[in-house]
């Protein structure tokens, strides 16, 4: 497009483009001014945080709230970024999923610094939000590490999968598991490494495992279930997946099918649908100034066959 | 001039596997005078030069440098010493100026270490540059200027280094006419200040003309120094070719048939205009000009490499559209560009992959290569350009330069045109080589193919061409039958009212 | 000498005189696996010998791919957002009862050879840097991949489907099969056919391939479009092993191709290298991998370790050449 005329038609695009923007910002409630929050996910390529993601919006257009989402692609300074942006907004209230312990925490003291309420989901920060929704990640740990051992009947060789080292999931579900390990002497933890959350590369680890430690391997805990569901495969095509019990963490709708069929031992449901919408509805109570709890803890459940039907429709 | 011997090089060898390079050679180079090192291709003149520069490390023998045994570890060592060369392919810093170039490596710095002195630098190049007699504002950027005169840049920058020894390698190679007596200004202005100037060439004329000594190197060896008074044209040859070389056999009589080419009122802006001329099966087509005049840019445009904006092209009588360098091989036209390292090899092939290239359908059976049919046709290529090398698989980069244009030539002439287009067919070339393609030259003419042949070599048109056209700032300016015209009839055709 | 007779000029049997420019990383791989023989005896055993073949195949696919536009001298930074790309094509296409598995195989690997085909348009035609234009598709083609799959992986994947990624045929891994026959055609094409040399010569001098009569922008976007092609083939074949089509997955895959490529003699700047050579790096970041997994060296260990025998190995290598 060159000249006047495309000048013109580019101009009625854009116009085009922020009116339907507009449109899309919803009904307004009569008299009332509807409330946005401000929502900064971790990674918006991690399953699990879509299903937050979803189970926010979903309450957000129940209470009739309105939802900024940005997704911080795992990078703690984006995030930080992110939470300035909404202050300068002037949101009602922030909803923080942070990335890394301390690295998120100026964004927490920035949005209480502004006198804007923030609520952190899933994980934790070093700075005091004004509430907290989500799962101790260590009862994860413990969870799967303690149905390991009551298979194992108190001994055999465990081998574990740790996610991105350094990040406080991997951190957190790595102390539940040695815990229990430390309960109980008679398992060993042969080998540990990063698969880094990721199927393949977890299947690549498992292969070089099988080639290593052969038969004289009894359970294998992934810390999620990408990671768990990479090791099934390989122990299956190796013919041993009958010897060894596999935990993973998550219960993402790949893994709950396989527990279902027998393939993956069992998996550590954590409510996502839980922890985003009570997120939005303790976010919801602190603005409308209506009580609301500080810290609002979801319980890690273990999930194995019997249990999964149920787990499924939720 | 007090004569005194700055440099003695005394029975130096360096050898590569397989080749003995230098053979136990010994030379004397005075202060304030021009030695000419001349000699074919493969003599050892360049390795010569590299060992006198740091690059090689000769295997025995001696450099003495006012008198002092010296080692060279790299160039570097031989910068410090004073010992600078001038490269025959120059590879300046083109975004930055002309002073910045010139005092490369040991900026003047005031205030903080490192706190470029500009102003410094730039007098200190104005100086360096009027010394030379050059007129050449200091702030100018090195992309903008020709190659003579990033040349000068060059000896200035050398001069900036306080050398009292400057090697220039083929230093007229691509300046013209007016500008090579340009240099000689700049060399005799050299000679004044005391510097020893090594002139490497293979010009006769210049060699005559501006040197005080000539050294002969074959195979490797010294074969004669003498005064260049004592010295005459037939003699340096049969020094240097180690047998009398016949005198170019005049041009035979050619059976000059149809138009195979014929370009009319081509044009391109800032390049050429109005160009109109015909050329005939078996002739030869010289075509003269200052550089600059545009004739690179025409036969670049015919060749399809840089398309004509207007005007037509009529090969064999029927127009032909010559947008890419496909479509002029379609018409049978060929061209050997005037920078072969940038338009006619590819250095990281070997020379049988070099030579096959532009006629790979002739070594193919459908998609699919016969390699031995290549091997054939590339030996066949070879043995009939003379192409001295050991293996058909060598890189192309080992190949001395008259080698490699041979290897350009035959590449243009497997595809079989009709029409050959050379742009300097015989530039860096020595006198061995050249006269080989000369020869080449006119047995394909006799075998019926049209050349055109661009060239900034006098001589060389003239004794060449069945016809000459002279091109002056875009246009021809003239049509001179060689018979009739001199040098300085072209000369005052090139240049500009 | 002067012009003397000429020794008749022989033809090297050309596959014999680079052998030996590959000797320093020939060199290089004997010692890594006599190292890791002693160290860990089940190295040397004919199951873990498969599973090496096994995981350095996706890769070694990928690397033989991105050998062609590195020969041109260019890069393509997108290949692991084509994998992620195209594995979630396939896999959308792959569920039980739904097609043959021959429909999402072919529409992956189509799919590869469309972004090849931009990638390669914005190059030639819009006269962008291959590092940008590629570096445009890589985050494009991620986020398509996101939103086709709605961020989530896509599983429940046919039988049939899946039988290329796990299945063996006379022990060796099917997934090896592929990648070798990937790394013979390319072998052939570039040295056997017309085609193959002109991207020899595009990579060696521009200039010179055009002024040769060589249809410069041809060779480039045949360039990207197989080596995009060959991407969209790793991306099903990895959605086939690990069972889903993962929109996460691939990421960096870029990097080790194109390392395994320049480990093997291929140069960045273009006309120098081959299929054989990239076949031997591939090889040899496969060696170091399952090698420090067999001797469980920590994670963080491991990425030094993995640079510094890569730098080793390649320097081996080039000072051998000079």
């Amino acid at each position: 497009m060159s000249g006047k005329a495309g000048c013109w038609r580019r101009g009625a695009a854009l116009a085009a483009v922020v009116a339907c923007l507009a449109c899309g910002r919803g009904t307004q409630a009569p008299g009332r001014k509807p409330i946005v929050i401000g929502v900064s996910l971790m990674n918006l390529s991690n399953e699990f945080i879509v299903l937050l993601k979803d189970s926010m919006d979903a309450k957000a257009r129940e209470l009739g709230v309105q939802l900024i989402v940005n997704d911080a692609q795992r990078d703690a300074a984006t995030q930080v970024r992110q939470v300035e942006n909404f202050v300068a907004q002037q949101v009602d209230a922030i909803i923080l999923n942070p990335c890394e312990f301390e690295a998120s925490s100026p964004g927490v003291d920035k949005a209480l610094a502004a006198g804007i309420a923030i609520v952190n989901v899933n994980s934790e920060t070093r700075s005091a939000p004004t509430a907290f929704v989500g799962s101790r990640d260590e009862e994860s740990g413990r969870i799967a590490m303690d149905y390991i051992a009551r298979r194992l009947g108190g001994r055999g060789n465990v081998l574990m999968m740790h996610g991105f080292m350094g990040q406080v999931a991997q951190i957190k579900r790595d102390q539940g598991a040695r815990e229990i390990l430390a309960r109980n002497p008679g398992l060993k933890l042969l080998a540990d490494q990063t698969a880094e959350w990721d199927r393949a590369k977890a299947m690549a680890l498992m292969e070089n495992w099988i080639q290593s430690y052969g038969p004289g391997i009894d359970a294998v805990f992934a810390q999620n279930d990408e990671m768990a569901m990479g090791a099934v495969i390989a122990l299956e095509h190796a013919r041993m997946k009958d010897k060894v019990v596999v935990v993973g963490v998550d219960a993402i709708a790949d893994a709950l099918q396989a527990v279902k069929q027998g393939r993956l031992d069992a998996t550590v449901f954590q409510d996502a649908k839980g922890q985003g919408s009570t997120a939005v509805e303790t976010a919801f109570n602190i603005v409308r100034r209506q009580p609301y709890a500080k810290a609002a803890f979801m319980p890690f459940q273990l999930v194995i066959r019997e249990d999964v039907d149920q787990f499924q429709r939720r | 001039m007090e004569s005194d011997l700055i440099l003695q090089i005394r029975n130096l060898s360096k050898s590569f596997p397989g080749v003995k390079a230098l053979d136990d050679v010994s030379l004397d180079v005075e202060r304030g005078r021009v030695h000419a090192v001349t000699g074919e291709n493969g003599a050892g003149k360049s390795t010569l030069m590299k060992v006198l520069i740091g690059v090689h490390a000769p295997a025995s023998g001696q450099i003495l440098f006012k008198g002092r045994s010296i080692r060279l570890r790299n160039p570097h060592d031989a910068l410090r010493m004073g010992i600078s060369m001038i490269h025959q392919e120059l590879l300046p810093f083109r975004d930055l100026t002309v002073a910045e170039n010139i005092w490369m490596g040991q900026e003047p710095t005031r205030w903080l270490p490192g706190w470029l002195d500009k102003p410094a630098m730039n007098r200190g190049a104005r100086r360096l540059l009027e010394r030379l007699g050059v007129r050449l504002s200091p702030v100018t950027k090195m992309r903008e200027l020709g190659v003579a005169e990033t040349q000068t840049v060059e000896i200035a920058k050398a001069l900036a280094c306080r050398a009292e020894v400057i090697i220039m390698d083929e230093p007229s190679s691509a300046l013209s006419g007016r500008e090579v007596e340009a240099l000689f200004d700049v060399i005799r202005e050299l000679k004044r200040r005391g510097v020893a100037v090594l002139y490497i060439s293979h010009k006769m004329d210049e060699i005559f003309r501006v040197s005080d000594t000539i050294t002969v190197l074959r195979d490797g060896c010294h074969v004669a120094t003498m005064g260049t008074g004592e010295m005459d044209e037939n003699r340096l040859i049969a020094l240097m070719v180690g047998r009398p070389l016949d005198a170019a056999p005049p041009p035979a009589a050619v059976n000059r048939g149809d138009v195979v080419l014929e370009v009319r009122e081509l044009t391109k802006a800032g390049a050429f205009r109005g160009v109109s001329f015909a050329l005939r099966r078996g002739e030869i087509l010289g075509l003269a000009g200052l550089l600059g005049a545009g004739r690179t840019s025409l036969v670049s445009a015919i060749s399809g490499l840089t398309p004509a904006e207007a005007g037509e092209i009529r090969v064999g009588g029927r127009v032909a559209r010559i947008r890419t360098p496909g479509d002029a091989i379609a018409h049978g036209i060929a061209i050997v560009s005037e920078d072969r390292k940038q338009y006619g090899l590819v250095p990281t092939m070997s020379v049988k992959h070099n030579i096959t290239l532009a006629s790979l359908a002739k070594c193919c059976r459908g998609w699919f290569l016969d390699k031995r049919a290549e091997n054939r046709i590339a030996g066949e290529q070879i043995r009939a350009f003379s192409i001295k090398v050991p293996s058909l698989d060598r890189r192309v980069t080992f190949l001395s330069g008259g080698n490699q244009q041979k290897v350009v030539i035959a590449k243009a002439l497997l595809a079989d045109p009709a029409i050959l287009l050379l742009d300097e067919p015989t530039r860096g070339i020595d006198i061995g080589a050249k006269a080989e393609i000369y020869a080449m030259m006119r047995r394909l003419a006799r075998d019926g193919k049209a050349i055109l042949m661009v060239s900034s070599e006098m001589a060389e048109v003239l004794s060449l061409s069945d016809r000459i056209l002279v091109m002056r700032e875009g246009r021809i300016s003239a049509e001179l039958s060689p018979e009739n015209a001199t040098q300085e009839e072209i000369m005052k055709w090139a240049m500009p009212s | 000498m002067g012009h003397a007779q000429l020794n008749e000029p022989r033809s090297d049997n050309s596959t014999l005189r680079r052998l030996p420019h590959q000797w320093g990383l020939i060199l290089a791989l004997v010692i890594i696996c006599t190292a890791l023989s002693i160290a860990r005896p089940v190295f040397l055993t004919i199951p873990n010998l498969v599973n090496l073949i096994r995981q350095i195949s996706i890769n070694g696919i990928l690397a033989v791919g991105v050998t062609y536009v590195l020969l041109t001298g260019g890069v393509d930074l997108s290949l692991g957002s084509l994998v992620a790309l195209t594995g979630v094509i396939a896999a959308s296409f792959a569920h039980p009862e739904q097609y043959p598995p021959a429909v999402p195989v072919l529409l992956g690997v189509l799919a590869g050879a469309a972004c090849g085909a931009v990638s390669g348009c914005v190059i030639t035609k819009g006269r962008v840097a291959p590092f940008v234009a590629t570096l445009g598709m890589m985050t494009a083609a991620r986020g398509l991949a996101l939103v086709l799959s709605g961020g989530r992986p896509v599983s429940n994947l046919s039988r049939e489907f899946t039988w290329m990624g796990s299945r063996d045929v006379a022990g060796i891994p099917i997934l090896s099969l592929i990648f070798f026959c990937v790394a013979l055609a390319s072998h052939v094409f570039l040295n056997n056919f017309k085609l193959g040399r002109y991207i020899y010569a595009v990579g060696g001098n521009e200039n010179a391939a055009r002024t040769s009569g060589i249809n410069v922008n041809a060779i480039k976007m045949l360039a990207y479009t197989a080596c995009a092609s060959l991407a969209g083939l790793a991306g099903v074949v990895l959605a086939s092993r690990i069972t889903t089509g993962q929109p996460n997955a691939g990421v960096g895959y870029e990097l080790d191709a194109i390392a395994a490529a320049v480990i093997g003699g291929t140069s960045l700047s273009g006309g120098v290298g081959g299929v054989g050579g990239t076949i031997l790096g591939a090889l040899l970041m496969g060696l170091i991998n399952n090698g420090l997994d067999l001797l469980n060296v920590p994670s963080y260990y491991q990425q030094i370790v993995k640079g510094a025998i890569i730098v080793g190995a390649v320097w081996m290598d080039r000072s051998r050449e000079r």
